[in-house]
Protein backbone atom coordinates (compact mmCIF):
# COMPACT_ATOMS: atom_id res chain seq x y z
CA UNK A 1 0.00 0.00 0.00
CA UNK A 2 1.08 3.33 -0.51
CA UNK A 3 1.88 6.03 2.04
CA UNK A 4 -1.21 8.71 1.18
CA UNK A 5 1.42 11.24 2.62
CA UNK A 6 3.19 11.07 -0.86
CA UNK A 7 0.13 11.28 -2.74
CA UNK A 8 -0.40 14.33 -5.10
CA UNK A 9 -2.92 17.20 -3.03
CA UNK A 10 -5.96 16.45 -3.89
CA UNK A 11 -5.72 12.77 -3.43
CA UNK A 12 -4.65 13.57 0.19
CA UNK A 13 -7.42 15.82 0.61
CA UNK A 14 -9.78 13.04 -0.58
CA UNK A 15 -8.52 10.46 1.78
CA UNK A 16 -8.65 12.31 4.71
CA UNK A 17 -12.32 13.59 3.70
CA UNK A 18 -12.75 9.50 3.69
CA UNK A 19 -10.89 9.15 6.85
CA UNK A 20 -12.86 12.06 8.55
CA UNK A 21 -16.23 10.53 7.52
CA UNK A 22 -15.95 7.19 8.64
CA UNK A 23 -14.54 8.88 12.02
CA UNK A 24 -17.84 11.02 11.88
CA UNK A 25 -19.56 7.34 11.72
CA UNK A 26 -17.54 6.35 14.47
CA UNK A 27 -18.35 8.74 16.91
CA UNK A 28 -21.90 7.72 16.62
CA UNK A 29 -21.63 3.94 17.78
CA UNK A 30 -21.27 4.65 21.29
CA UNK A 31 -25.01 6.62 21.47
CA UNK A 32 -26.26 4.35 19.04
CA UNK A 33 -25.48 1.04 20.82
CA UNK A 34 -27.32 3.05 24.12
CA UNK A 35 -30.31 3.72 21.49
CA UNK A 36 -30.50 0.04 20.69
CA UNK A 37 -29.99 -1.68 24.08
CA UNK A 38 -32.72 0.95 25.76
CA UNK A 39 -35.03 -0.32 22.68
CA UNK A 40 -34.37 -3.63 23.09
CA UNK A 41 -34.64 -3.11 27.06
CA UNK A 42 -37.91 -1.30 26.99
CA UNK A 43 -39.66 -2.86 23.89
CA UNK A 44 -38.34 -6.33 24.67
CA UNK A 45 -39.86 -6.61 28.58
CA UNK A 46 -43.24 -4.61 26.71
CA UNK A 47 -43.59 -7.72 24.16
CA UNK A 48 -42.61 -10.53 26.95
CA UNK A 49 -44.92 -9.27 29.48
CA UNK A 50 -47.69 -8.45 26.90
CA UNK A 51 -47.21 -12.09 26.04
CA UNK A 52 -45.99 -14.16 28.69
CA UNK A 53 -45.93 -12.19 31.82
CA UNK A 54 -49.18 -13.15 33.42
CA UNK A 55 -47.69 -16.68 33.77
CA UNK A 56 -44.15 -16.67 33.41
CA UNK A 57 -43.25 -13.33 35.55
CA UNK A 58 -40.34 -11.11 34.33
CA UNK A 59 -37.40 -12.73 35.59
CA UNK A 60 -36.75 -14.08 31.90
CA UNK A 61 -36.78 -9.93 30.88
CA UNK A 62 -34.50 -9.26 33.54
CA UNK A 63 -32.13 -11.75 32.83
CA UNK A 64 -32.24 -10.41 29.14
CA UNK A 65 -31.76 -7.25 29.97
CA UNK A 66 -28.77 -7.90 32.16
CA UNK A 67 -27.11 -9.78 29.41
CA UNK A 68 -27.77 -7.19 26.73
CA UNK A 69 -25.99 -4.34 29.46
CA UNK A 70 -23.00 -6.42 29.81
CA UNK A 71 -22.63 -6.85 26.01
CA UNK A 72 -23.47 -3.03 25.36
CA UNK A 73 -20.96 -1.68 28.06
CA UNK A 74 -18.43 -4.45 26.83
CA UNK A 75 -18.62 -2.83 23.33
CA UNK A 76 -18.66 0.81 24.60
CA UNK A 77 -15.84 0.10 26.17
CA UNK A 78 -14.18 -1.70 23.69
CA UNK A 79 -15.17 1.64 21.46
CA UNK A 80 -13.91 3.96 24.13
CA UNK A 81 -10.12 2.67 24.01
CA UNK A 82 -9.82 2.77 20.71
CA UNK A 83 -11.37 6.47 20.43
CA UNK A 84 -8.87 7.00 23.33
CA UNK A 85 -6.27 5.95 20.86
CA UNK A 86 -7.17 8.00 18.56
CA UNK A 87 -7.41 11.01 20.67
CA UNK A 88 -3.42 10.08 22.05
CA UNK A 89 -3.89 12.53 24.99
CA UNK A 90 -0.38 12.24 26.06
CA UNK A 91 0.46 13.84 23.01
CA UNK A 92 -1.78 16.23 22.33
CA UNK A 93 -2.91 18.99 24.80
CA UNK A 94 -6.60 20.67 24.32
CA UNK A 95 -5.14 23.45 22.36
CA UNK A 96 -3.57 20.68 19.48
CA UNK A 97 -7.16 19.31 19.04
CA UNK A 98 -8.62 22.92 18.05
CA UNK A 99 -6.91 23.17 14.99
CA UNK A 100 -7.62 22.17 11.71
CA UNK A 101 -4.79 19.39 11.50
CA UNK A 102 -5.77 17.95 14.90
CA UNK A 103 -9.22 16.94 13.82
CA UNK A 104 -8.70 13.24 13.81
CA UNK A 105 -7.61 13.62 17.61
CA UNK A 106 -10.49 15.81 18.12
CA UNK A 107 -12.89 13.22 17.06
CA UNK A 108 -11.09 10.66 18.98
CA UNK A 109 -11.91 12.82 21.95
CA UNK A 110 -15.35 13.79 21.28
CA UNK A 111 -15.78 9.95 20.83
CA UNK A 112 -14.68 9.45 23.90
CA UNK A 113 -16.85 11.57 25.76
CA UNK A 114 -19.50 10.00 23.91
CA UNK A 115 -18.70 6.39 25.11
CA UNK A 116 -18.41 7.74 29.10
CA UNK A 117 -22.27 9.25 28.47
CA UNK A 118 -23.62 6.38 26.33
CA UNK A 119 -21.91 4.11 29.36
CA UNK A 120 -24.19 6.20 31.90
CA UNK A 121 -27.16 6.02 29.58
CA UNK A 122 -26.87 2.16 29.38
CA UNK A 123 -26.48 1.73 33.24
CA UNK A 124 -29.51 4.05 34.28
CA UNK A 125 -31.77 2.40 31.52
CA UNK A 126 -30.64 -1.24 33.10
CA UNK A 127 -31.34 0.17 36.60
CA UNK A 128 -35.22 -0.11 36.70
CA UNK A 129 -34.88 -4.08 35.77
CA UNK A 130 -33.11 -4.46 39.33
CA UNK A 131 -35.46 -3.40 40.90
CA UNK A 132 -38.93 -4.58 39.54
CA UNK A 133 -39.42 -8.06 39.99
CA UNK A 134 -43.08 -8.18 38.75
CA UNK A 135 -44.33 -7.42 35.25
CA UNK A 136 -47.15 -4.76 36.77
CA UNK B 1 -39.18 55.33 58.69
CA UNK B 2 -36.55 52.12 57.90
CA UNK B 3 -37.02 50.47 60.87
CA UNK B 4 -41.19 50.72 60.39
CA UNK B 5 -40.23 49.67 56.91
CA UNK B 6 -38.27 46.66 58.03
CA UNK B 7 -41.21 46.38 60.22
CA UNK B 8 -43.34 45.74 58.01
CA UNK B 9 -41.24 43.90 55.81
CA UNK B 10 -40.87 41.18 58.04
CA UNK B 11 -44.26 40.70 58.40
CA UNK B 12 -44.61 40.53 54.81
CA UNK B 13 -42.21 37.36 54.65
CA UNK B 14 -44.02 36.00 57.49
CA UNK B 15 -46.99 36.06 56.06
CA UNK B 16 -45.68 35.09 53.03
CA UNK B 17 -44.42 31.86 54.71
CA UNK B 18 -47.67 31.18 56.75
CA UNK B 19 -49.90 31.34 53.21
CA UNK B 20 -47.19 29.15 51.56
CA UNK B 21 -47.42 26.59 54.19
CA UNK B 22 -51.13 26.78 54.57
CA UNK B 23 -51.13 25.91 51.30
CA UNK B 24 -49.38 22.61 51.85
CA UNK B 25 -51.45 21.61 54.34
CA UNK B 26 -54.92 20.30 53.76
CA UNK B 27 -57.06 17.09 52.78
CA UNK B 28 -56.22 17.52 49.29
CA UNK B 29 -52.11 17.72 49.97
CA UNK B 30 -49.44 15.29 48.96
CA UNK B 31 -47.46 16.90 52.19
CA UNK B 32 -50.23 16.13 55.07
CA UNK B 33 -49.92 11.80 54.31
CA UNK B 34 -52.51 9.74 55.20
CA UNK B 35 -51.69 6.12 54.33
CA UNK B 36 -48.51 4.54 53.50
CA UNK B 37 -47.82 5.44 50.08
CA UNK B 38 -47.92 8.79 50.50
CA UNK B 39 -45.91 8.79 53.05
CA UNK B 40 -43.20 6.97 51.25
CA UNK B 41 -43.97 9.89 48.30
CA UNK B 42 -43.78 12.51 50.98
CA UNK B 43 -40.41 11.03 51.65
CA UNK B 44 -39.08 10.91 48.03
CA UNK B 45 -40.17 14.13 47.90
CA UNK B 46 -38.14 15.47 50.74
CA UNK B 47 -35.63 14.05 49.40
CA UNK B 48 -35.72 15.45 46.16
CA UNK B 49 -36.14 18.68 47.46
CA UNK B 50 -33.04 19.16 49.67
CA UNK B 51 -30.98 17.32 46.77
CA UNK B 52 -31.67 20.17 44.73
CA UNK B 53 -31.45 23.02 46.87
CA UNK B 54 -27.77 21.37 48.03
CA UNK B 55 -27.30 20.91 43.89
CA UNK B 56 -28.26 24.74 43.51
CA UNK B 57 -26.78 25.97 46.04
CA UNK B 58 -23.55 24.26 45.40
CA UNK B 59 -23.67 25.38 41.60
CA UNK B 60 -24.34 28.69 42.13
CA UNK B 61 -21.91 28.86 45.11
CA UNK B 62 -19.51 27.73 42.14
CA UNK B 63 -20.35 30.39 39.72
CA UNK B 64 -20.17 32.66 42.66
CA UNK B 65 -16.59 31.58 43.24
CA UNK B 66 -14.94 31.41 39.70
CA UNK B 67 -16.52 34.71 39.06
CA UNK B 68 -16.20 37.08 42.08
CA UNK B 69 -13.56 35.16 44.70
CA UNK B 70 -10.73 34.18 42.37
CA UNK B 71 -11.50 34.84 38.41
CA UNK B 72 -7.90 34.71 37.51
CA UNK B 73 -6.86 31.67 35.68
CA UNK B 74 -7.04 28.09 37.10
CA UNK B 75 -3.67 25.58 36.58
CA UNK B 76 -5.28 23.30 34.16
CA UNK B 77 -4.92 19.92 36.72
CA UNK B 78 -6.85 21.65 38.94
CA UNK B 79 -9.93 22.45 36.56
CA UNK B 80 -9.69 19.32 34.97
CA UNK B 81 -10.26 17.88 38.51
CA UNK B 82 -13.26 20.35 39.00
CA UNK B 83 -14.65 19.74 36.11
CA UNK B 84 -14.01 15.94 36.21
CA UNK B 85 -15.03 15.32 39.53
CA UNK B 86 -17.42 17.95 40.14
CA UNK B 87 -18.86 18.03 36.45
CA UNK B 88 -18.81 14.34 35.69
CA UNK B 89 -19.12 11.62 39.04
CA UNK B 90 -20.48 13.56 41.12
CA UNK B 91 -23.89 14.18 39.17
CA UNK B 92 -23.64 10.25 37.93
CA UNK B 93 -23.43 9.05 41.28
CA UNK B 94 -25.58 11.28 42.56
CA UNK B 95 -28.68 11.22 39.85
CA UNK B 96 -28.04 7.30 39.91
CA UNK B 97 -28.45 7.36 43.67
CA UNK B 98 -31.50 9.59 43.34
CA UNK B 99 -32.70 6.71 40.99
CA UNK B 100 -32.19 3.96 43.12
CA UNK B 101 -33.67 5.38 45.70
CA UNK B 102 -36.80 6.16 43.64
CA UNK B 103 -36.81 2.55 42.13
CA UNK B 104 -37.00 0.72 45.17
CA UNK B 105 -40.43 2.50 46.16
CA UNK B 106 -42.00 0.61 42.93
CA UNK B 107 -42.44 -2.71 44.69
CA UNK B 108 -44.37 -1.59 47.74
CA UNK B 109 -46.58 -0.03 45.46
CA UNK B 110 -47.37 -2.53 43.32
CA UNK B 111 -48.03 -4.90 46.13
CA UNK B 112 -50.70 -7.57 45.87
CA UNK B 113 -54.19 -6.20 48.21
CA UNK B 114 -55.51 -8.01 50.84
CA UNK B 115 -58.35 -8.87 49.83
CA UNK B 116 -60.78 -6.07 48.83
CA UNK B 117 -61.04 -4.61 45.05
CA UNK B 118 -62.38 -1.26 43.81
CA UNK B 119 -62.92 -0.50 40.47
CA UNK B 120 -62.90 2.83 39.29
CA UNK B 121 -64.16 3.52 35.63
CA UNK B 122 -64.02 7.37 35.23
CA UNK B 123 -66.87 8.58 33.19
CA UNK B 124 -68.10 12.02 31.16
CA UNK B 125 -67.61 13.46 34.11
CA UNK B 126 -68.28 11.79 37.17
CA UNK B 127 -66.62 8.41 38.68
CA UNK B 128 -68.76 4.89 38.70
CA UNK B 129 -67.57 3.00 41.59
CA UNK B 130 -67.57 -0.83 42.07
CA UNK B 131 -66.86 -2.86 45.64
CA UNK B 132 -65.64 -6.31 45.28
CA UNK B 133 -64.99 -7.85 49.16
CA UNK B 134 -62.77 -10.45 48.96
CA UNK B 135 -64.97 -13.79 47.73
CA UNK B 136 -67.38 -11.63 46.31
CA UNK B 137 -69.50 -13.13 42.76
CA UNK B 138 -71.20 -9.47 42.01
CA UNK B 139 -69.78 -5.93 43.04
CA UNK B 140 -71.68 -3.39 45.51
CA UNK B 141 -72.12 -0.26 43.45
CA UNK B 142 -72.19 3.39 43.90
CA UNK B 143 -70.43 6.56 42.42
CA UNK B 144 -68.41 9.89 43.18
CA UNK B 145 -66.98 8.32 46.14
CA UNK B 146 -64.02 6.18 47.81
CA UNK B 147 -63.94 4.64 50.65
CA UNK B 148 -61.33 2.36 52.18
CA UNK B 149 -60.37 0.76 55.77
CA UNK B 150 -56.92 1.61 56.94
CA UNK B 151 -54.06 -0.77 57.98
CA UNK B 152 -54.74 -2.93 54.93
CA UNK B 153 -53.80 -2.78 51.24
CA UNK B 154 -56.69 -2.45 49.14
CA UNK B 155 -56.55 -2.97 45.31
CA UNK B 156 -58.02 -0.15 42.62
CA UNK B 157 -58.73 -1.61 39.17
CA UNK B 158 -59.04 1.43 37.08
CA UNK B 159 -60.38 1.84 33.57
CA UNK B 160 -62.19 4.85 31.60
CA UNK B 161 -65.75 4.92 29.55
CA UNK B 162 -64.29 7.68 26.77
CA UNK B 163 -61.31 9.69 27.47
CA UNK B 164 -58.11 9.45 29.19
CA UNK B 165 -58.54 10.36 33.20
CA UNK B 166 -56.23 10.14 35.92
CA UNK B 167 -56.73 9.30 39.61
CA UNK B 168 -55.38 10.62 42.07
CA UNK B 169 -55.83 11.04 46.29
CA UNK B 170 -52.37 13.13 47.27
CA UNK B 171 -53.30 12.47 50.54
CA UNK B 172 -52.97 8.63 50.01
CA UNK B 173 -50.43 8.29 46.79
CA UNK B 174 -49.45 7.92 43.77
CA UNK B 175 -51.58 9.17 40.42
CA UNK B 176 -52.66 6.65 37.74
CA UNK B 177 -54.17 7.35 34.55
CA UNK B 178 -57.54 5.82 33.48
CA UNK B 179 -57.71 4.67 29.98
CA UNK B 180 -60.99 3.60 27.65
CA UNK B 181 -60.02 -0.14 26.84
CA UNK B 182 -57.31 -0.58 29.12
CA UNK B 183 -57.18 -1.24 32.81
CA UNK B 184 -54.20 0.06 34.77
CA UNK B 185 -54.00 -0.89 38.75
CA UNK B 186 -52.52 0.46 41.94
CA UNK B 187 -52.91 -0.26 45.35
CA UNK B 188 -53.57 1.64 48.39
CA UNK B 189 -52.69 1.28 51.98
CA UNK B 190 -54.42 4.02 53.75
CA UNK B 191 -53.55 4.81 57.80
CA UNK B 192 -55.23 8.01 59.09
CA UNK B 193 -59.06 8.16 58.86
CA UNK B 194 -60.73 10.85 57.98
CA UNK B 195 -61.73 12.87 54.39
CA UNK B 196 -59.94 13.70 51.92
CA UNK B 197 -60.40 14.75 48.81
CA UNK B 198 -59.42 13.24 45.15
CA UNK B 199 -59.22 15.03 41.74
CA UNK B 200 -58.96 14.07 37.72
CA UNK B 201 -55.48 14.71 37.11
CA UNK B 202 -55.31 14.30 33.19
CA UNK B 203 -57.41 17.34 31.41
CA UNK B 204 -60.32 15.32 29.79
CA UNK B 205 -62.68 17.78 28.64
CA UNK B 206 -65.15 20.74 29.18
CA UNK B 207 -65.76 19.90 33.42
CA UNK B 208 -62.69 17.93 34.11
CA UNK B 209 -62.05 20.55 36.89
CA UNK B 210 -65.10 20.01 38.27
CA UNK B 211 -64.40 16.08 38.19
CA UNK B 212 -63.39 15.40 42.10
CA UNK B 213 -64.51 13.27 44.42
CA UNK B 214 -63.97 12.54 48.50
CA UNK B 215 -62.23 9.88 49.38
CA UNK B 216 -63.35 8.58 52.42
CA UNK B 217 -60.96 6.66 55.00
CA UNK B 218 -62.53 4.85 57.84
CA UNK B 219 -61.35 2.10 60.58
CA UNK B 220 -62.02 -1.33 59.24
CA UNK B 221 -65.27 -1.99 61.71
CA UNK B 222 -66.66 1.27 60.19
CA UNK B 223 -65.64 0.32 56.77
CA UNK B 224 -67.44 -3.08 57.51
CA UNK B 225 -70.72 -1.52 58.51
CA UNK B 226 -70.46 1.44 56.01
CA UNK B 227 -70.42 -1.71 53.25
CA UNK B 228 -73.00 -3.50 54.53
CA UNK B 229 -75.52 -0.56 54.51
CA UNK B 230 -74.02 0.41 50.79
CA UNK B 231 -75.14 -3.11 49.52
CA UNK B 232 -78.82 -2.57 51.04
CA UNK B 233 -81.43 -1.63 48.90
CA UNK B 234 -82.80 2.03 48.93
CA UNK B 235 -84.86 3.37 51.63
CA UNK B 236 -88.38 3.89 50.16
CA UNK B 237 -89.67 7.15 50.13
CA UNK B 238 -90.86 8.66 53.93
CA UNK B 239 -92.98 11.55 53.59
CA UNK B 240 -95.56 12.49 50.78
CA UNK B 241 -93.31 15.10 49.66
CA UNK B 242 -90.66 12.19 48.79
CA UNK B 243 -92.93 10.12 47.70
CA UNK B 244 -94.26 12.87 45.13
CA UNK B 245 -90.81 13.44 44.57
CA UNK B 246 -90.21 9.29 43.33
CA UNK B 247 -93.46 9.67 40.72
CA UNK B 248 -91.28 12.67 39.64
CA UNK B 249 -88.51 10.82 39.25
CA UNK B 250 -90.63 7.96 36.94
CA UNK B 251 -92.03 10.46 35.34
CA UNK B 252 -89.66 12.60 34.37
CA UNK B 253 -87.74 9.57 32.70
CA UNK B 254 -84.47 10.14 35.71
CA UNK B 255 -84.64 6.62 36.13
CA UNK B 256 -83.53 5.74 32.72
CA UNK B 257 -80.11 7.03 33.24
CA UNK B 258 -80.09 6.36 37.42
CA UNK B 259 -80.52 3.01 39.58
CA UNK B 260 -82.12 3.00 42.60
CA UNK B 261 -81.75 -0.33 43.92
CA UNK B 262 -84.69 -2.17 45.25
CA UNK B 263 -86.85 0.17 42.79
CA UNK B 264 -87.71 0.01 38.77
CA UNK B 265 -85.22 2.30 38.38
CA UNK B 266 -82.32 0.46 36.83
CA UNK B 267 -80.54 3.13 34.19
CA UNK B 268 -76.94 2.70 33.85
CA UNK B 269 -75.80 6.17 32.23
CA UNK B 270 -75.28 8.54 35.33
CA UNK B 271 -74.17 7.78 38.85
CA UNK B 272 -75.93 4.79 40.76
CA UNK B 273 -78.45 7.24 43.07
CA UNK B 274 -78.97 4.06 45.75
CA UNK B 275 -77.59 5.62 48.45
CA UNK B 276 -76.81 8.94 47.52
CA UNK B 277 -78.08 11.02 50.58
CA UNK B 278 -74.95 9.30 52.77
CA UNK B 279 -72.80 10.37 50.19
CA UNK B 280 -70.25 13.59 51.07
CA UNK B 281 -70.63 15.53 48.24
CA UNK B 282 -72.95 15.95 44.98
CA UNK B 283 -72.07 16.03 41.67
CA UNK B 284 -68.35 14.70 41.42
CA UNK B 285 -67.06 16.54 44.08
CA UNK B 286 -68.43 19.88 43.63
CA UNK B 287 -71.45 20.58 45.58
CA UNK B 288 -73.10 18.88 48.70
CA UNK B 289 -76.42 16.95 48.88
CA UNK B 290 -78.60 19.15 50.62
CA UNK B 291 -81.96 20.53 49.60
CA UNK B 292 -80.92 23.92 47.79
CA UNK B 293 -77.53 21.92 46.11
CA UNK B 294 -80.19 19.37 44.96
CA UNK B 295 -82.34 21.87 43.32
CA UNK B 296 -79.99 23.63 41.73
CA UNK B 297 -78.02 21.05 40.08
CA UNK B 298 -81.49 19.26 38.31
CA UNK B 299 -82.75 22.56 36.88
CA UNK B 300 -79.52 24.02 35.77
CA UNK B 301 -76.95 20.62 35.29
CA UNK B 302 -75.10 22.09 32.14
CA UNK B 303 -74.61 26.07 33.52
CA UNK B 304 -73.39 24.30 36.60
CA UNK B 305 -71.11 21.40 34.55
CA UNK B 306 -70.47 21.92 31.49
CA UNK B 307 -71.36 19.16 28.51
CA UNK B 308 -72.56 16.36 30.94
CA UNK B 309 -75.14 14.03 29.16
CA UNK B 310 -77.61 14.70 32.17
CA UNK B 311 -80.30 17.38 31.04
CA UNK B 312 -81.24 20.23 33.22
CA UNK B 313 -84.80 19.97 34.16
CA UNK B 314 -85.49 23.91 34.14
CA UNK B 315 -89.46 23.69 33.32
CA UNK B 316 -90.14 22.16 36.58
CA UNK B 317 -91.65 23.94 39.33
CA UNK B 318 -90.12 25.27 42.50
CA UNK B 319 -92.27 22.62 44.35
CA UNK B 320 -91.52 19.74 42.04
CA UNK B 321 -87.56 20.39 42.31
CA UNK B 322 -88.29 20.36 46.10
CA UNK B 323 -89.93 17.17 45.70
CA UNK B 324 -87.60 15.39 43.63
CA UNK B 325 -84.86 17.06 46.28
CA UNK B 326 -86.86 15.28 49.28
CA UNK B 327 -86.72 12.34 47.47
CA UNK B 328 -83.15 12.11 46.71
CA UNK B 329 -82.14 13.10 50.14
CA UNK B 330 -84.20 10.63 51.79
CA UNK B 331 -81.80 8.06 50.00
CA UNK B 332 -79.97 7.51 53.04
C1 LIG C 1 -79.66 11.35 30.01
C2 LIG C 1 -79.36 10.71 31.26
C3 LIG C 1 -79.82 11.37 32.55
C4 LIG C 1 -81.08 11.75 32.93
C5 LIG C 1 -82.36 11.62 32.12
C6 LIG C 1 -80.96 12.25 34.26
N1 LIG C 1 -79.67 12.20 34.68
FE1 LIG C 1 -79.00 12.74 36.50
N2 LIG C 1 -77.10 12.42 35.89
C7 LIG C 1 -76.73 11.92 34.66
C8 LIG C 1 -75.29 11.94 34.56
C9 LIG C 1 -74.46 11.49 33.37
C10 LIG C 1 -74.81 12.45 35.79
C11 LIG C 1 -73.36 12.67 36.18
C12 LIG C 1 -72.96 14.07 35.80
C13 LIG C 1 -71.61 14.48 36.31
O1 LIG C 1 -71.44 14.67 37.51
O2 LIG C 1 -70.70 14.58 35.47
C14 LIG C 1 -75.98 12.71 36.60
C15 LIG C 1 -75.92 13.16 37.92
C16 LIG C 1 -77.01 13.29 38.75
C17 LIG C 1 -76.94 13.52 40.16
C18 LIG C 1 -75.66 13.64 41.00
C19 LIG C 1 -75.21 12.26 41.38
C20 LIG C 1 -74.01 12.22 42.28
O3 LIG C 1 -73.46 11.13 42.40
O4 LIG C 1 -73.59 13.22 42.82
C21 LIG C 1 -78.22 13.59 40.62
C22 LIG C 1 -78.65 13.84 42.04
C23 LIG C 1 -79.08 13.40 39.47
N3 LIG C 1 -78.31 13.20 38.35
C24 LIG C 1 -80.47 13.43 39.53
C25 LIG C 1 -81.29 13.32 38.41
C26 LIG C 1 -82.69 13.55 38.44
C27 LIG C 1 -83.49 13.90 39.67
C28 LIG C 1 -83.13 13.37 37.17
C29 LIG C 1 -84.53 13.55 36.63
C30 LIG C 1 -85.16 14.78 36.94
C31 LIG C 1 -81.98 13.00 36.36
N4 LIG C 1 -80.86 13.00 37.14
C32 LIG C 1 -82.03 12.70 35.02
C33 LIG C 1 -77.57 11.49 33.66
C34 LIG C 1 -78.93 11.68 33.66
CU1 LIG D 1 -61.34 13.36 34.05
Amino acid sequence: MTDPKTQTGSRQDEFEFFEESNALWWITLAPTTWAVHFVLAYGGTAVWCAKFGETQGVTVARLSIAGLTVLALGFIGWLGWRSVRRWKPRQNDMEDLSHPEGRHEFLGHAAFLLCIISAIGVVYVAMPALFITTCR
Amino acid sequence: MIRSLAGSGRRLVAMALMMALAGCAGRQSALSPAGEDASWLHDLWIVMLVGAVILWTALNGLFFFVTRVRPNDWPERHANRLIIGGGVIFPTVLVGTLLAYGLSMMPHMRADGDGLVVKVRAEEWWWRVEYWPAGATAPIVTANEIRLPTGQRTELLLDANKYIHSFWVPALGGKMDMFPGRETRMTLRPETPGVYRGQCAEFCGPSHALMAFEAVILTPGDFAAWLEAEAAPAAPPATPEAQRGQTLFRDEGCGACHAVRGTEFDGLVGPDLTHLASRQSLGAGIMEVTREDLTDWIAHTRDIKPEVAMPAYDWLEAAELADLAAYLEGLK
